[in-house]
């Protein structure tokens, strides 16, 4: 009788997680939806479990959960994973009481529209004091490629076998990506006429201009830079193009002074209201 | 730092919240009798749900098999839907692997995919720590779902600013408390792995023991760079200012010996200073000791 009961509570779950996987796509709030389903069946299986515990399509429910509410908590999502053992251990060892194994995985998955591949080893050595577990060997293909800093990193990480600072810094990493890409889509929307986005909402680059002196531009670049410890620091420099008579009238020097006095007003302002201020003061006039 | 789109603060902490009013309907649920329900019932009730669920795998199928093709353009929650799809149909030990294998990011669940009653209405997550490969301590962080959202307990170290990070985080976005938390306890174990190493392997190196205190974050000692000297000449102070890194941020060194007019010793003084730097510990007293046999070489030839 219970394992039929299970069977219900089990096929209902598979039904409701299904019905979500059917959904279309919504507006960015989906994920957290979701994510609130998930939690709230982590806990609505978990207290059958122990009226069934032995039920595996029961777990299965809750296993799920669990592994939707790590993804949205880290945002890291593992899709794949898979180990290998092999037992390194010679006779020598054996006699010394030192066992070695060699594990190597394979992990791939994604972190929102970044998708990585990664193969490691990892040593295990115990001894009579001691366990000690060292990753010998890391390998790391991501994409998409566009993203030019993080090549950098890549190389970085895999040289000094650091996978945990991989995933930190590439969860802080796509946090600024999609800050950086919101930031200048609202922009964007807000100041239609005076703002572009030459190379998208994605890229590092957007450009302001007055709609009535169209020779004016201002550029700002906007990188996002992962450092040698791996923390994630946004770099923004403003660029100027103006016409040449400009130049020449420019007496008090404005326009070469305005890349630090750009980076004075980030330290102030912050990101969000040193742009505002900047695209405010070439509008002056307009209806904003 | 302020987010045009907060959507994790949405996430995390409205399914925790969520989980609240679902703890207390399920606990009301277990006090219920179960209902007698006759065996044909059932029955029934299990064929329809299983091709109700048959019918949706199709669909869910379907629904990937056209997302796949346009993966040029996908979102990132249809990525997430792909995901979905994949865990519902995988089996229990590939979900139970990958669970196991979110380890690896810093951050998983204590004891995941566990069974049994859970007694406390909370999520218990645990924070792995490494140093260049070397995986080194793991602590764990027990949240209580409530509001406000508290910690439970934890195995944080007394001395790592635990409060302060909760106090900053905690309450507005858990996905970067916990973050930040990974980033002072995986300085921690860095700076303590290096210290440990040191006097680990290089204790031949050094006048008397390291001097350390409990955040690793304050080192001092005398050592030797010549394994043949019987002098110890140079003393090290090494401050790390900033808790997120594993370098210094104030290095002095002092040369103590008595040939203290040569320029050679205060060249390798500051040359010491630049390395203490720029390298972890104890792999400065690695190219210390390879600079020492480089010297007895020469010696012996």
């Amino acid at each position: 009788m219970d394992a039929r009961r299970a069977e219900v509570r089990a096929l209902e779950a598979e039904i409701a997680a299904l019905r979500r996987a059917c959904e279309e796509p919504r507006a960015p709030g989906e994920d957290t939806s979701r994510a609130r389903k998930s939690l709230q069946e982590v806990h609505q299986s978990d207290s059958g479990e122990w009226a069934a515990s032995k039920d595996l399509r029961g777990h299965l429910g809750h296993l799920e959960s669990e592994l939707l509410f790590l993804s949205t908590l880290t945002g890291i999502n593992i899709i794949n994973y898979s180990m290998k053992t092999e037992d390194l251990t010679s006779t020598e060892n054996t006699e010394k009481s030192i066992k070695k194994v060699l594990q190597r995985h394979r992990l791939s998955g994604n972190c929102h529209m970044i998708t990585f591949q990664l193969e490691f080893q990892i040593l295990e050595i115990q001894n009579k004091e001691s366990l000690s577990s060292v990753i010998t060997d890391l390998n790391i293909i991501m994409e998409p490629t566009e993203y030019s800093e993080l090549s950098e990193f890549v190389s970085r990480a895999e040289d000094r076998r650091d996978l945990l600072m991989f995933f930190r810094s590439l969860h802080f990493f796509v946090e600024w990506c999609e800050y950086r890409k919101c930031t200048f889509e609202h922009f964007k929307e807000k100041y239609s006429e005076a703002v572009r986005l030459p190379e998208g909402a994605a890229s590092s680059c957007m450009v302001v201009q007055s709609p009535r002196q169209p020779g004016f531009e201002l550029v700002i670049i906007w990188r996002i830079q992962i450092d040698d410890e791996g923390k994630v620091l946004p770099k923004l420099d403003l660029l100027t193009k103006v016409p040449q008579q400009a130049l020449e009238l420019d007496k008090n020097r404005v326009l070469e002074t305005a890349p630090l006095g750009f980076r004075a007003l980030l330290g102030v302002l912050g990101i969000e209201a040193t742009l505002e201020s900047l695209i405010k003061s070439l509008c002056v006039g307009e209806n904003h | 730092m302020e987010w045009a789109n907060d959507k994790s603060k949405g996430g995390v902490l409205a399914h925790l919240e969520r989980l609240e009013t679902q703890m207390s309907r399920s606990c009301k649920n277990l006090e219920d009798p179960p209902r007698e329900t006759a065996e044909s019932d059932l029955g029934t009730k299990i064929r329809k749900l299983r091709c109700l669920r048959d019918k949706l795998r199709a669909e869910v199928k379907q629904r990937q098999a056209r997302i796949k093709a346009s993966t040029a353009n996908a979102e990132p929650d249809q990525t997430l839907e792909i995901s979905e799809q994949e865990a519902v149909g995988g089996k229990e030990e590939n979900m139970k692997a990958i669970l196991q294998a979110y380890r690896f990011t810093g951050i998983n669940l204590f004891a995941s995919g566990l069974s049994g009653k859970r007694t406390s209405r909370g999520v218990c997550v645990c924070i792995s720590t490494a140093f260049e490969g070397n995986l080194l301590d793991s602590y764990f962080v027990d949240l209580v779902i409530q509001k406000p959202l508290r910690i439970h307990h934890h195995s944080v170290p007394v001395f790592i600013p635990l409060e302060e990070i909760s106090a900053k985080y905690l309450q507005t976005n858990i996905q970067h408390f916990l973050f930040c938390l990974c980033e002072y306890l995986n300085a921690y174990a860095g700076r303590k792995y290096q210290a440990d190493q040191l006097q680990r392997d290089f204790a031949a190196f050094l006048a008397g023991p390291l001097q350390r205190n409990s955040l690793c974050n304050l080192l001092s000692f005398t050592y030797k760079v010549e394994p043949q000297s019987r002098s110890f000449p140079f003393c090290a102070r090494l401050l790390y200012k900033d808790l997120t890194t594993t370098l210094p941020t104030d290095v002095t060194i002092t040369y103590q010996g008595t040939d203290a007019s040569s320029t050679s010793w205060e060249e390798q003084r500051a040359s010491h200073e630049n390395l203490f730097f720029t390298k972890p510990l104890h792999q400065v007293f690695t190219s210390f000791a390879r600079n020492g046999e480089r010297l007895d070489m020469s010696l012996v030839s």
